[in-house]
């Protein structure tokens, strides 16, 4: 009994350390822009495909170098990558329309355009062909009292919570971090401190979307088969967690997605699992309808 | 002079708000742009300030110059990096998410190594004793004369010369009021350019060594200011009799 717990806790871990990754992005863009990013489960996306060429370009042109350090080298890379594939998007997409002033319905209309833009770009460049990720490490399965756990299961969930202590010292130690919580409250009065606005935007996508390709890369490696679309769901499940948890709060994406990973392995482990989106769902909802700011969120009020 | 305002004339969307307004702004001086509600005070300080639309208006005609240069192309960060004209706006706009230190500390983001931020500090805290008091306060938890000082304060902190302040007494008690003017002075004293916007106009006229009087969008009165304190048109208008 005591097992089946810690067993499916570890599984709700582990799922959750995916959606919290990425609900981040979605909360920190979010929390600067007022902006939601619906490109950013596709962003998932190509860092995942990112990390697939890197890994396969480090495998066959330095053959021989063993797994662990074509890791190493494949992790940085692609958050990098993906860093830049999310400036890109902002850049391209997002601030020609801010330039403007453009309503927000706008702003967001084109989210979603440029996340089907990469979806199919994809689909253009490298053909409807599933890839495989290449296996990197060997895969090691420890059974410890009954609970059976991966190296990798662990590794996932040890790198969402770095990310989270990380990310949590940026915001709220760092100057730069600063300047995100200030924008998130009055946008208006922060180009008057001497900051420009633009670089606080550049980093907060560089933040989301790095992250983003971790989470691609550890994906990846979890369920080793790519294809264009495996972002648009992922990405679905990451938002509403980044909202049930609070969205503009990291610490409510971070909570947000461990809860509906929970709630996930939990309903499949009583019911069938064809019923773990319907139920999953109909709870976010019902949290929602009690408490419609997320767990974390605070109503915004306008001081006068 | 060293900020400059010829014949600006201001739209929002197509909508005109100043029709030529032209002031000058000297080193070590303290304007005062008075005027009733509408009139276009703040507009024009965030016209200086060069925020982009729809904070602040588009300029159709006219020149802002500082120290004989036009600075319509200059960015708002740099209009407090480069040129260091800090605005204390309308209305606070503290950010009040963060601690009073915060806000003081997110100020100097512009001024990585610059040893001045420390004197800056102390002298801000010299000013506004109260700000020490509360430094580890969340900024939304003060009193109205309290944030009004951590907007000034923070501008301060940017390492400003030229402080550009809209409505500073609005709000606040009495007691507070002439605190915060003896402030402004002491800073003024200090060699610090004032630009100030009051719909308070004896205060304001006390205060200052100009004034512009403002009318939905043009200047109408000028001159020193106890030329303004004894003009029949500003005593009937502005100053109640």
């Amino acid at each position: 009994m005591l097992s089946t717990i810690v067993q499916n806790l570890l599984n709700a871990l582990q799922w959750g350390s995916f959606y919290a990754l990425i609900a981040l992005g979605y909360s920190l863009v979010y929390g600067v822009l007022l902006l939601i990013n619906f490109a950013h489960g596709d962003v998932f996306m190509v860092g995942a495909y990112i990390g697939f060429f890197v890994a396969t370009f480090l495998l066959t042109q330095a053959a021989g170098l063993p797994g662990w350090v074509v890791l190493a080298v494949t992790i940085p890379a692609t958050m990098a990558l993906t860093a830049v594939v999310g400036v890109t998007l902002e850049r391209v997409a997002y601030r020609p329309l801010r330039r403007k002033g453009a309503n927000r319905l706008y702003v967001v209309i084109t989210a979603l355009m440029a996340g089907l833009i990469l979806e199919h770009g994809n689909l253009a460049l490298l053909g409807a062909s599933r890839k495989k990720f290449p296996e990197l490490i060997n895969e090691v399965v420890y059974t410890v009292g009954g609970v059976s756990f991966t190296n990798l299961k662990i590794a996932v969930i040890l790198a969402a919570f770095a990310v989270f202590v990380l990310l949590h010292f940026i915001v709220t130690r760092t100057k730069i971090g600063m300047a995100m919580r200030a924008i998130s409250y009055d946008k208006f009065a922060v180009p008057l401190m001497g900051i420009p606005i633009d670089t606080v935007i550049v980093f907060t996508f560089i933040l989301g979307s790095s992250m983003a390709g971790l989470a691609g890369v550890l994906f990846a490696m979890s369920y080793p088969v790519l294809e264009p679309y495996m972002g648009a769901l992922i990405g679905w499940k990451a938002f509403i967690a980044a909202v049930v948890g609070g969205i503009g709060d990291i610490r409510g994406a971070f909570v947000g997605g461990f809860l509906l990973g929970a709630v996930e392995i939990l309903v499949v482990a009583f019911f069938p699992s064809t019923f773990r989106d319907l139920i999953a769902f109909t709870v976010l909802l019902v949290i929602l309808s009690f408490k419609p700011t997320g767990l974390f969120g605070v109503a915004k009020t306008t001081k006068i | 002079m060293l900020l400059e305002i010829e014949n600006l004339v201001v739209r929002y969307g197509s909508i005109e708000a100043l029709h030529g307004v032209s002031f000058t702004v000297d080193e070590g001086e303290v304007v005062t742009l008075i005027g009733a509600n509408g009139a276009g005070k703040t507009t024009t300080l965030l016209s200086i300030c060069r925020l982009p639309p729809p904070e602040a208006p588009r300029v159709a005609e006219g020149d802002i110059r500082f120290a004989g240069r036009s600075i319509l192309a200059v960015e708002p960060h740099d209009v407090v990096r480069a040129l260091k004209m800090a605005l204390v706006p309308e209305g606070r706009r503290i950010f009040g998410n963060l601690t009073v230190e915060e806000n003081l500390e997110l100020a100097t983001y512009a001024r990585r190594g610059d040893p001045g931020v420390v004197k800056d500090l102390e002298r801000v805290f010299q000013l506004f004793p109260r700000l020490r008091e509360r430094r580890r306060q969340r900024s939304e938890s003060l009193s109205g004369g309290e944030q009004q000082m951590l907007a000034v304060g923070r501008a301060l902190m940017t390492g400003c010369r030229v402080l550009l302040l809209d409505e500073p007494s609005m709000g606040l008690a009495p007691v507070l009021k002439y605190e915060m003017f003896r402030a402004l002075k002491r800073l003024n004293q200090e060699g610090v350019t004032i630009l100030l916007v009051e719909q308070n106009a004896a205060l304001a006229l006390k205060f200052a060594h100009r004034g512009y009087v403002l009318d939905t969008g043009r200047i109408v009165a000028e001159g020193p200011t106890d030329h303004l304190l004894s003009n029949e048109e500003v005593k009937r208008a502005y100053l109640g009799g």
